[in-house]
């Protein structure tokens, strides 16, 4: 099934090991909760150390071993969300409550990902899924009608679309709200009744116009910190969502991980045989890292990138590079097409980000070339050569 | 089995250590104990430890070799005579096992590893909120590398700490003696010398822990109160965390907690809070071992410095029982767990006799020496701490120490257990609540188990294996507890402008509780209420000063800051307050104070005043800010406010009571040590001379100073601080002229070796690159403005001129200052100065670097003030004729030259352009500028013994030169060329009234009156003295006319007039 699919929701994708936990799992479980919160927990974090380090990994008897006696469990559980610990349980829990789970951020920090993980877990369909756009109606919440079905028989239950979060409503299930805020403040609004009464009244129908939701049901919405002006939250809808701020990854070695672990998956998805170099992932994250830097100390938006730097933006640029170079290079990802991809990226705005990279280029790039070597000349080279192309 | 070791260790302690084993032990003793192997004291809980160890590693030998060698650390550990009581820092389970056993037990005498020169502190305790800091502090240092000062080391101490209730039960208890046995400070830094000298490229020293590993981010809120302990090395007792840092992450990963804090209190505080004696100190020995074995490869320094450190308080207990034959049952050793298990061949006291004998010692160690301390001299006191700041210096996570101290006051209540506390004194141990008096043992479980201690460690053998095996006996939920947590939290948001609401309080609660069971708790820590009301509460943005996290530890506990009180502060730290008494201010309180002094309305302030000038000139930025005055040499205002936060810098203030018993010696032992630091200069040592005179008014010490300041000048082969010199010289000499009567020996030695020393460098100075424009000025400010002073003191004028001549500058700036001195010795003339500065202008080749000779020009205003009317005349040149090429770069440039290194020139330029220029619009389109159209050659020559002419007395001037070719001073020139105009005209009424008929004027006109003042004026002017308006209507005309032809003018004077020593005055000249 997930071979006909460009990519597969998390609930395909891991259908297995979610059967297994299920299997195993003898937890409590709140409400219609397929999963306890606990292998929830186990689902999305992992049944080992994030950094995969030799002394749990030595060899496979001792990992196994070490598993099982953690856990109760005869097979590890991969980590498939890269963060602190006790944001994914306060999200767990904040669902089990009677709020709704509101994960703010900037862009690229894993908030839909870890929304989608969530519902995969909880409710096992992780589709149930309205795009909070402009353009965004009140009946994307609630519900619309099929137009030709009315004229033909009229307003009935059987004539109505419900939309995602009110199918999620019916069947006890996590409904998902993705950009909240860029939705406008009347729509947003339509949210804070289906949070508060727990149910959606359709007053065009005469009877059974009434929809209750089944326990179980919540609402994950995502949020972008940087649009926060855009359609501001009201208070009343703040105070019915618990927020779960997830920072940009900061930590180089988990960030390391996200990367590997994102771009294997690509390199799956692409069926592409190509060996990233981990001296390569180095130079990549050495380079965000500096440009983060560099960010943070900028006193003006002109003075900082436009981009925001985030983890999805470094796996962007590791995969165009990658495409590049499987498809117009020699297969061998080298630096100088990393360079390449990571100036075309981030370079937005003509001249403030150019100026900024020639900037990063020549006072950081060069110098460290000059000093480490390996692989930062070429790095430096493919870096020159794509800031002249794009000036 | 003899036990093994994760790592090799050091070398020197390992063969030591296998030769000391339990079985070496057991057969050197008294035998009363139990054996070894699997039949010890700790039989069953081996062999359950060596099946876990073949169960679950895949090398099961190295692994059951560490097991087995925990057990028999333990029963090593008990089986010592001297009861060894393991704690850790800032753990309330540890404080309440003591309390208990304290009780129990009453010993008479308590070893306690704690540096062992703080002892006379600890009585000073009784004076002190906690928590505060015992402090070692030197600066004179002896026997360490210079520049390695000062050394400084605290140890903090809370309420909830096991240190505190052994030191309040011993200080309290009659008949207790207290033995401190850790190295002195004096000994650590010793060490510390030593490691740093062995590997100069190793990390930091061990304790000054870097906050971070497991700590929580550095808290901004927190700032202050953080850093309380200054940059001092921290030491505390029981410093427990595994040095292993897989370790502690595996730890915290499968504890599921965030930072060791909060491990220990999950998984070793809580549990053992309830623990009876035997259990508690088996447990805790047990910790203690498995850390020590599990110390990673490369940490073997840490490791060899902890050994050298037991070696030295066993050695301390053994002399100590030797000399006071103290019966070892009575006595009780309190040491961090990990130093509990030590394998130093000094452990322990039972194999004393032996050891005392070397024959009976095959392998032959020698009797530990303590080595001698240096010959630094120690202070000590006390200092106020905070909770912050211990978790800041020991990188424990924040708010744990407050979460410990809650933590303890619940204990209390619950266990019953009277804790110890100093009495007497202010605000010294207050316990949360006193327990029932009377209940002095513990009940039930404790009081049985207490009765086993006693038995041997045969039968202490069970606790430990049963608290083992047992699931810690978790506190259930206490619904009331997290209820009034989740209500007051919510009520402390909503005060600090979160929108919260009772639903919150209900989520929270909600929350904590879901949380505590997603993590497997029965009962939600303060950890898991924090996360939840994080979850809750905080929205997308903080509206206050303080976020949830920041309100949760607030509500918990908060930060509490301790204070030293006024029995414990050093003398000068008491003599401060005694005098600041007058201000009525309460000098304790954290916030700041403003003090307003009226000198004039209280003169008795005026010795508060003095103080707090002293005081601000001592103590670190901050301290105390002066809002409004000032006090300078000769300067000084009636009225005075300031800011004063004198009580969060307690610490500054207690530490400068280390330096001396007055306020007035502190600052006269700073002055001497600015003045004889190896960096110290000229220009320091005379403003410790200047500091001198303002703040102690010592003649003695300024002389003193003063005569460094001619020796550390005659030394100098830089003249970079010569503005600095030049600018404090001038003012100690403004000084001494009107307040003495006569100058002190330094300041005409100053000024001697002044006038030989700069003009000896002046020659290189002026060709040296590196040398500053504003230097060279400044030198030859300081050769021609004190010229007078120098020659009379007998210095050669002549040693200036050949300087000078000496001098041959390249740089154009500099040219223009030799030049300008040159005019000033009478080596130029201003004509030929003038001349040369018209060439530059003319010739285009130099036109480029004429700005850079207008700088130099500029500069030399301070040397040679009489040069102003030039610099004037020289910039509106520049300005009219250079090109826009080169004037508009140099624009900017100028101005910030002007500003940055001539301000006080500046207003000396703007005046005098304001004399030569026009005041008035109109008044410029008749303007000519003074130095336009005038001959070269009636530019008098300079009389090279004229005396400078300030500023300030020029007048309304000539062109340049004439002026200075009077005699006299410039308003005598004036009023001679006014005269001679006026008898001029007087004289010759008809040469006047021709040219005016020729003119066109018809007008008669009727000659000259003198004003009131007695000058000439000429008729049709006013009563005052003033010329007439040649700018009205009718004059305007004759104005022009004679303005534009200035050379008929002067045909006609010439033609009717005898010759007179002034040149013609023009009316505009008159202006």
């Amino acid at each position: 099934m997930t071979a006909e699919m460009l990519r597969a929701p998390a609930e395909v994708k891991y259908a297995d090991e979610l059967d297994w936990l299920e299997s195993v799992d003898d937890g409590p479980k709140p409400f219609s909760w397929r999963l306890s919160p606990r292998m929830v927990r186990l689902f999305i974090l992992g049944s080992q150390r994030s950094d995969g380090s030799a002394s749990f990994r030595a060899s496979g008897g001792a990992r196994e071993k070490h598993l099982r006696t953690s856990f109760g469990l005869d097979r590890g559980v991969d980590q498939k969300w890269f963060g602190e610990a006790s944001l994914v349980e306060r999200a767990i829990v904040t669902l089990a409550s009677d709020r709704g789970l509101l994960l703010i951020g900037d862009p690229g920090t894993g908030k839909s990902w870890l929304a989608e993980l969530l519902a995969a877990a909880i409710s096992r369909d992780s589709t149930l899924v309205v795009q909070g756009t402009a353009g965004t109606t009140e009946d994307h919440i609630k519900y619309s009608w099929n137009v030709s079905m009315v004229i033909a028989q009229g307003q009935s239950r059987k004539s109505m679309i419900p939309s995602p979060i009110m199918t999620a409503m019916e069947r006890g299930m996590i409904g998902r709200f993705e950009e909240l805020t860029r939705s406008t403040s009347d729509v947003q609004d339509a949210l804070i009744s289906i949070l508060s009464e727990k149910y959606v009244s359709i007053p065009e129908l005469d009877s059974d116009n009434t929809v209750f939701a089944q326990p179980g049901f919540s609402i994950i919405a995502t949020a972008n910190s940087r649009d926060r002006g855009v359609n501001d939250l009201s208070s009343a809808l703040k105070r019915r969502f618990n927020f779960v701020r997830i920072p940009v990854v900061t930590n180089k070695r988990s960030e390391a991980d996200i990367v590997r672990f994102r771009t294997a998956e690509l390199l799956r998805r692409h069926q592409i045989e190509l060996d990233v170099p981990p001296t390569l992932l180095d130079i990549l994250l050495q380079s965000f890292a500096d440009l983060r830097a560099t960010a943070a100390s900028a006193t003006s938006d002109d003075e900082k990138l436009e981009s925001a730097l985030s983890t999805a933006e470094q796996i962007g640029v590791l995969e165009d590079a990658i495409l590049h170079s499987q498809f117009f290079g020699e297969r061998v990802l080298g630096a100088g097409a990393l360079a390449g991809s990571l100036v075309g990226s981030l370079a937005r705005r003509s001249p403030e980000d150019l100026a900024i990279l020639n900037k990063y280029w020549h006072g950081v790039v060069e110098p460290r070339s000059k000093k480490d070597g390996g692989l930062w000349p070429d790095f430096l080279e493919g870096g020159r050569q794509a800031i002249a192309t794009l000036s | 089995m003899s036990p093994a070791r994760v790592n090799d260790g050091p070398a020197s302690g390992l063969d030591a250590d296998r030769a000391h084993g339990p079985t070496k032990v057991t057969t050197g003793s008294n035998g009363s104990t139990g054996s070894t192997g699997t039949d010890g004291p700790f039989g069953v809980l081996r062999e359950r430890l060596i099946d876990a160890a073949a169960a679950f590693a895949a090398d099961s030998t190295a692994l059951a070799e560490i097991m087995a060698g925990l057990v028999d650390d333990v029963g090593w550990a008990l089986r010592e005579p001297l009861e060894i009581f393991p704690v850790c820092h800032h753990s309330p389970a540890s404080a309440l096992a003591m309390a208990g056993r304290l009780r129990e037990k009453r010993p008479k005498v308590i070893y306690l590893e704690l540096c062992e020169d703080l002892r006379p502190l600890l009585a000073e305790l009784r004076n002190c909120r906690l928590p505060v800091a015992l402090q070692a502090f030197a600066h004179d240092l002896a026997g360490f590398p210079a520049g390695s000062g000062p050394l400084s080391i605290v140890a903090p101490i809370t309420e909830a700490s096991a240190e505190y209730q052994a030191i309040a039960y011993a200080l309290e208890t009659p008949d207790v003696e207290l033995v401190l046995v850790d190295w002195s400070a004096d000994h650590l830094f010793q060490w510390e010398e030593r490691v740093s000298a062995e590997a100069p490229a190793s990390s930091s020293p061990a304790p000054r822990d870097a906050p971070g590993g497991g700590a929580g981010d550095p808290d901004p809120d927190h700032g202050d109160e953080a850093a309380l302990h200054g940059d001092a090395v921290g030491i505390e007792i029981g410093d427990l965390r595994p040095r292993f840092a897989e370790l502690e992450e595996f730890l915290l990963r499968h504890g599921r907690v965030r930072h060791w804090s909060e491990w220990w209190d999950q998984y070793v505080e809580q549990p053992l809070a309830a623990a009876d004696h035997d259990t508690y100190r088996q447990a805790m020995t047990l910790i203690g071992s498995l850390f020590r074995r599990m110390t990673p490869a490369d940490d073997g320094r840490r490791l060899a410095r902890d050994e050298e450190r037991e070696r030295h308080m066993w050695t301390r207990i053994r002399e100590h029982l030797a000399r006071s034959g103290a019966d070892r049952s009575e006595c009780l050793y309190v040491c961090g767990a990990f130093h509990a298990v030590s394998r130093v061949p000094e452990f322990g006291t039972l194999a004393d006799p032996p050891r005392s004998e070397p024959a009976g010692e095959p392998s032959g160690h020698e009797i530990y020496e303590i080595g001698p301390v240096t010959a630094t001299r120690w202070m000590y006191g006390l200092i106020p701490s905070s909770h912050s700041a211990i978790e800041a210096q020991f990188g424990l996570a924040g708010g744990s120490v407050s979460i410990a101290r809650a933590t303890w006051a619940k204990a209390l209540t619950r266990s019953g257990i009277a804790p110890f506390h100093l009495t007497g004194g202010r605000g010294a141990g207050r316990p949360a609540r006193p327990a029932k008096a009377g209940r002095t043992g513990r009940t039930g479980l404790g009081g049985q188990a207490g009765a086993e201690g006693r038995h041997g460690p045969g039968a202490a053998a069970e606790p430990l294996a049963g608290f083992l095996e047992r699931p810690p006996a978790l506190d259930g939920l206490d619904e009331a507890e997290l209820l009034g947590w989740s209500v007051d939290i919510v009520r402390l948001a909503r005060r600090n402008g979160y929108l919260a609401s009772t639903a919150d309080a209900i989520a929270v609660f909600e929350t904590s509780i879901l949380l505590a069971g997603l993590r497997n708790r029965a009962r939600p820590t303060p950890y898991d209420f924090q996360d939840a009301a994080i979850t809750c509460i905080e929205k997308d943005g903080v509206p206050g000063r303080r976020d949830v996290r920041r309100l949760c530890e607030i509500l918990l506990g908060g930060d509490r800051i301790g204070q030293v009180g006024y029995d414990a502060l050093p003398p000068l730290a008491q003599d401060v307050y005694n005098r600041l008494a007058p201000l009525g201010l309460d000098l304790d309180k954290r916030t700041v104070q403003r003090a307003l002094l009226d000198l004039a309305a209280a003169p008795e302030l005026a010795e508060c005043s003095h103080l707090l000038w002293m005081l601000r000139y001592l103590l670190p930025d901050g301290a105390i800010r002066p809002i409004l005055g000032v006090w300078r040499l000769g300067e000084r205002s009636p009225q005075e406010s300031w800011d004063l936060v004198i009580g969060r810098h307690q610490r500054a203030l207690i530490e400068l009571g280390y330096e001396a018993v007055t306020i007035e010696q502190a600052v006269e032992q700073r002055l001497r040590r600015a003045a004889w630091a190896p960096t110290a200069t000229a220009a320091v040592a005379l403003a410790a001379v200047e500091d001198a005179i303002v703040y102690l008014d010592s003649r003695r010490l300024a002389e003193e100073l003063g005569a460094r300041a001619v020796e550390l000048l005659t030394a100098e082969r830089t003249v970079d601080d010569a503005p600095e010199v030049l600018r404090r010289i001038r003012r100690l000499l403004d000084h001494y002229r009107v307040n003495e009567p006569s100058l002190p020996a330094w300041s005409e030695q100053f000024v001697k070796g002044g006038y030989a020393h700069y003009c000896t460098l002046l020659p290189t100075a002026f060709t040296a690159e590196d040398v500053g424009v504003r230097q060279v000025a400044s030198m030859l400010g300081f050769l021609l403005t004190l010229e007078n002073l120098a020659l009379a003191l007998g210095c050669d004028r002549a040693q200036l001129e050949l300087a000078v001549r000496q001098s041959h500058p390249e740089e154009p700036g500099r040219v223009a200052l030799l030049w300008s001195a040159q005019t000033r010795l009478g080596q130029l003339s201003m004509a030929e100065l003038r001349t040369r500065c018209d060439d530059l202008l003319a010739n285009p080749l130099t036109v480029p670097a004429f700005p850079r000779y207008l700088a130099g020009l500029v500069q030399a205003l301070e040397p040679v003030p009489t040069l102003t009317p030039f610099a004037v005349e020289m910039i509106s040149k520049a300005f009219a004729r250079l090109p826009d090429p080169v004037l508009l770069p140099w624009l900017p440039t100028l101005v910030t030259t002007l500003r940055d290194q001539a301000g006080e020139l500046v207003p000396t330029l703007v005046r005098e352009a304001g004399r030569t220029f026009p005041g008035s619009l109109a008044d410029l389109d008749i303007w000519v500028a003074p130095w336009s159209g005038r001959p070269a050659s009636t530019m008098p020559p300079v009389d090279p013994a004229a005396p400078p002419v300030g500023p300030a007395a020029a007048g309304r001037t000539g062109p340049g030169g004439a002026r200075v070719g009077m005699a006299g001073s410039t308003s005598t020139a004036d009023s001679a060329a006014k005269d001679a105009v006026a008898a001029l005209l007087a004289g010759y009424p008809a040469g006047t009234q021709a040219v005016a008929a020729l003119l066109g004027f018809a007008e008669e006109w009727a000659g000259p009156r003198t004003s009131r003042t007695g000058d000439l004026v000429p008729a049709g002017s006013a009563e005052s003295g003033q010329w007439p308006n040649w700018s009205d209507s009718r004059g305007s005309g004759v104005v022009r006319l004679l303005a534009d032809h200035p050379a008929t003018a002067d045909a006609v004077h010439n033609l009717i007039a005898p010759p007179v020593s002034a040149p013609l005055v023009r009316p505009t000249d008159l202006r």
